[in-house]
């Protein structure tokens, strides 16, 4: 037994038929390509039913193509960076790394140098191939564990590991990281248990000289956090958030067994009463299940 | 509060997010294995599905293998630009993820079936992320997704200028847990905490630039982890002078003059009277039990019962017992209390020596025994003690006063002992939460110290660590003394790389059974006994012990670099691609490492840097 034949859905079935018209609406946004294999169970979008599945999914689709504006998050991020450190903290896809791109084409074009950190190998290649179409192959190099492209290059792209090295060496050798902005992608990695330490490292070093922009994911403590940077660099250290936190509005829905969509939360924020019912019906199932199954031996 | 529904097939899944026209949709999976598993399931069930991408996606592919070959035959290629539905996990090659997360990115995809770890790092969104379980598998066995994983995941929920959108769907499954996934979505973002600790590398590369430790530790008290103990330092501060506030108050009010630190220093003088008093043996039996304590130890030969013939060689300690070995060769364990005489001399546990030492106390036995204490001198070193802690305490008294006089002053100093114990205990804490940054690294340091690699009493990283502070790889010591040894001087490419991944690999993960030669074997048990050495020291330090080295990993890395292809290494090791390129690589990147110390270790090096170009060819790059 798979999923709960729900004497509902059979009603909703034939109520559709009835005006079946305005509850496929949404079906009419299929592209031609979307599945639809005979198991697929339509939903019956009518009733009470209908009705929150309507507003589940109202306005799915694809925005109005619009001409890019850069948020204004973004913009007094790229005003701040004239002149203190900058803490950019705002969920993934939100257009973190724009600033940095600005910010960077700003300073290249003053003749500057730039060193661009992350955390992982596959993002420091993605990034070197994205900053190469950007500004050019002559301007970007490339620092990893194995891989080592124009090293003096303007801007250099690389894991943060090898950019404390590079502070590390800079230390014991007397000599400047040439770089007048380093820019931190992911730098919530400063919390990661195995190498969050070499973050830390590379925030304490980094001479006062050097601009700090870091990047990170949306977290409780952004203020304290940028307290500290200002403390251990002497340099003033600001923050700043996308306001509404997601660019592109979030909704939750719960896929019922009989595969009927309804929203994880009622109106008042709590779990919707119905997959609660749900919870509670399989709980006595088992407890049934439980006292069939095992007899008490004693 | 689970619900533990069986999961939907993942093809009705697909077909109802389709109905709802919720494609394409990143659906979250525990496991590798059953990424691999929806996704060919899915694919079969769409066969018939006529999709017009379907010659965008081929093309797509083929003009990414001109670049990046090693997919060209995957296994998984048809089913992908058949279905248009992949698998995304760990197991795959870096090259064949890419693949996937650029034909996402392109719109060519309709759904990917990954486990969490896509969620970290490299972009790729979709209209709809499906949860359909609640936690996550780890080390540890199974644990809640935590708040950030959570909106690590729902960030790829609704692509910027694709969808006006994003939706998140927990779907039933049977670790999910719908209460739950409701409480982590709408849970504030998780504290950033500092993760700030003592490594080899950092205090040699820090010593070595400052030349003294005073300026190391104010860096390692920079770190955000030592600012967050620092309120917890202000707390206790405050608690300190409020009490010595009001011993001081206290003090003042009083007819006579009494010293400021005379509250406590009572407090001082009571507290080590009483520790005294605990020790203080009362029997025989615990004078001789205590006396035991001290001196039966690993290497020792004790004789049980008071007739003494039954001889043990001890071998191991615990609180209250012994292990050891008895003159026939076997093991005995036994109470601490059993044993009658101890001899002097500490021989070696080694079992070929074990009979010399007992040949020895059979021959000298009667002079070699120590001494045990009789009771009247164990107690009467205490009894000295406490009535010099008396005496002491007397005269913290002003001299100058009348019997009565005294007795109040006494008083009043007894009244003050709660705020004179608040006092030290705050002290103390202090003093250890302000050593708790810097501690690890005197640890690390007395540890570099016995092996030579600096100095602590001059301050001073030695010419030995400085190279050392030059290799940054995951365990310096151990490759460092691996070189100091020259372990490597013997060694050829395939065998170098071998060591080496042995180390780099993480110690539970299993690369098959790939046969070793013997003169790897050799290497590794040399390796291993350096293993135990560092570990041992570590140990001593309170460090953990390090993990252990990789037998089925040196293998793999010895076949790669000894000219095996890709497929029979995969074939051969029954390990994922992904794993086999992580292993690879980070063995590439540590031998580069070593290929560094041209200076120092030429021989080593040379063969370090023929090793690791040999083994970052592709796919391992």
């Amino acid at each position: 037994m798979l999923f709960v034949k729900n004497g509902r859905r059979n009603d909703h079935g034939r109520k559709r038929s009835r005006d079946g018209s305005r509850g496929a609406g949404n079906r009419q946004t299929h592209t031609r390509d979307s599945p639809r294999p005979q198991d697929a169970v339509s939903p019956a979008p009518s009733g009470n039913y209908g009705r929150q599945l309507r507003e589940l999914l109202g306005g799915i689709g694809a925005p109005k193509p619009a001409a890019f504006k850069p948020d204004p998050f973004q913009l007094e991020a790229l005003t701040a960076l004239e002149f203190e450190d900058v803490l950019v903290t705002a969920p993934t896809g939100s257009g973190k790394t724009w600033i940095a791109r600005e910010e960077i084409r700003r300073l290249l074009d003053a003749g500057k140098s730039a060193w661009y950190t992350t955390p992982l190998k596959a993002l420091t290649n993605s990034k070197y191939q994205e900053f190469i179409e950007e500004f050019g192959a002559g301007n970007v190099g490339i620092l990893t564990g194995d891989r080592k492209e124009n090293p003096n290059a303007p801007l250099i792209v690389g894991t943060t590991e090898i950019f404390r090295n590079q502070l590390f060496d800079a230390l014991r050798g007397g000599e400047d990281v040439r770089a007048d902005l380093a820019v931190m992608d992911e730098a919530h990695y400063l919390a990661d248990e195995e190498r969050g330490h070499v973050w830390e490292e590379a925030i304490i070093l980094t001479p006062p000289r050097i601009r700090l922009l870091l990047l990170s994911a949306t977290i409780g403590n952004a203020e304290e956090f940028a307290a500290w940077i200002a403390e251990v660099r002497g340099v003033h250290c600001g923050v700043v958030t996308r306001p509404g936190a997601r660019p592109v509005p979030l909704r939750a829905a719960f896929l019922m067994p009989d595969k009927r969509l309804v929203p994880l939360l009622n109106d008042k924020g709590k779990l919707n009463s119905e997959i609660m019912k749900l919870t509670e019906q399989d709980q006595q199932d088992r407890y049934r299940g439980q006292g069939r199954g095992r007899r008490r031996r004693w | 509060m689970k619900l533990r529904m069986p999961e939907m097939p993942p093809a009705t899944l697909l077909a109802a997010l389709g109905s709802y026209d919720l494609l394409p949709a990143i659906i979250f999976l525990p496991t590798r294995r059953r990424c691999d598993e929806a996704a060919s399931e899915a694919a079969l069930s769409r066969r018939a599905i006529n999709d017009q991408r379907r010659e965008a996606r081929l093309e797509f592919m083929r003009d990414f293998v001109e670049q990046q070959p090693e997919i060209r035959n995957h296994r998984h290629w048809d089913a992908i630009v058949r279905s248009g539905i992949a698998a995304h996990h760990a197991g795959h090659l870096p090259a064949w993820k890419l693949v996937i997360e650029k034909m996402m990115s392109a719109g060519l995809l309709d759904a990917i079936f990954a486990t969490a770890t896509v969620a970290a790092g490299v972009d790729f969104p979709a209209r709809t992320v499906v949860i359909t379980v609640a936690d996550r598998r780890s080390a540890n066995g199974w644990q809640s997704l935590t708040a950030s994983e959570v909106q690590q995941m729902t960030g790829r929920a609704g692509r910027r200028g694709k969808d006006r959108v994003g939706f998140i769907i927990a779907a039933p499954g049977p670790h999910q847990n719908p209460q739950r996934v409701a409480e982590l979505l709408s849970a504030p973002p998780d504290n950033l905490e500092s993760q700030f600790r003592a490594t080899y590398t950092s205090l040699l590369n820090l010593l070595d630039a400052f030349g003294n430790f005073a300026q190391v530790r104010a860096i390692a008290e920079k770190s955000y982890a030592y600012r967050n103990l620092l309120p917890r330092i202000h707390e206790l501060e405050r608690t300190r002078d409020e009490n010595e506030q009001r011993i001081r108050q206290a003090l003042e009010l009083a007819p006579f003059r009494l010293a400021a630190g005379a509250a406590r220093g009572l407090e001082r003088l009571a507290s080590a009277r009483s520790r005294l008093l605990e020790l203080a043996p009362h029997t025989r039996r615990e004078a001789l039990l205590r006396w035991l304590h001290q001196v039966v130890q690993p290497g020792r030969i004790v004789a049980i019962g008071r007739s003494g013939k039954r001889l043990v060689l001890v071998t191991a300690r615990s609180r209250d017992g012994v292990t050891g070995v008895r003159e026939d060769g076997r093991t005995a364990s036994f109470p601490l209390a059993r044993i009658g005489r101890v001899f002097a001399p500490v021989f070696s546990t080694k079992p070929d020596k074990t009979e010399e030492a007992f040949d020895e106390i059979h021959d000298r036995g009667n002079q070699l025994g120590l001494l045990e204490p009789r009771l009247r001198d164990a107690r009467n070193e205490e009894a000295d003690s406490i009535k010099l802690v008396n005496d002491l305490i007397d005269s913290l008294m002003p001299s100058a006063l009348t019997g009565e006089e005294r007795a109040s002053a006494s008083g009043l100093l007894w009244s003050l002992q709660p705020e004179a114990v608040a006092i030290e205990r705050a002290e103390r804490q202090i003093e250890r939460l302000r050593a708790e940054v810097w501690e690890p690294f005197e640890r690390c340091a007395r540890i570099l110290d016995r092996f030579g690699y600096l100095d602590i009493t001059s301050e001073r990283v030695t010419d030995r660590g400085r190279w050392l502070a030059d290799l940054r790889v995951d365990r310096p010591l151990l490759v460092g003394e691996a070189l100091q040894r020259g372990l490597f001087a013997e060694l050829d490419a395939p065998r170098a790389a071998a060591l080496i991944a042995a180390l780099v690999a993480d110690e539970d993960r299993d690369y098959g059974e790939l046969e070793l030669d013997d003169a790897i074997v050799s290497v590794l048990i040399k390796f291993e006994e350096i293993a135990f050495e560092v570990s041992t020291e570590e140990w001593k330090e309170g460090i953990s012990a390090a993990p252990e080295i990789n037998f089925s990993a040196a293998a793999a890395a010895a076949h790669w670099v000894g000219g095996s292809d890709w497929p029979s290494l995969v074939r051969e090791t029954r390990a994922e691609e992904g794993d086999l390129v992580r292993l690879l690589s980070r063995t590439g990147e540590a031998l580069l490492q070593i290929a560094g110390l041209k200076q120092t270790h030429a021989e080593a090096a040379r063969t370090a840097a023929k090793a690791a170009e040999i083994i970052l060819r592709e796919p391992v790059r």
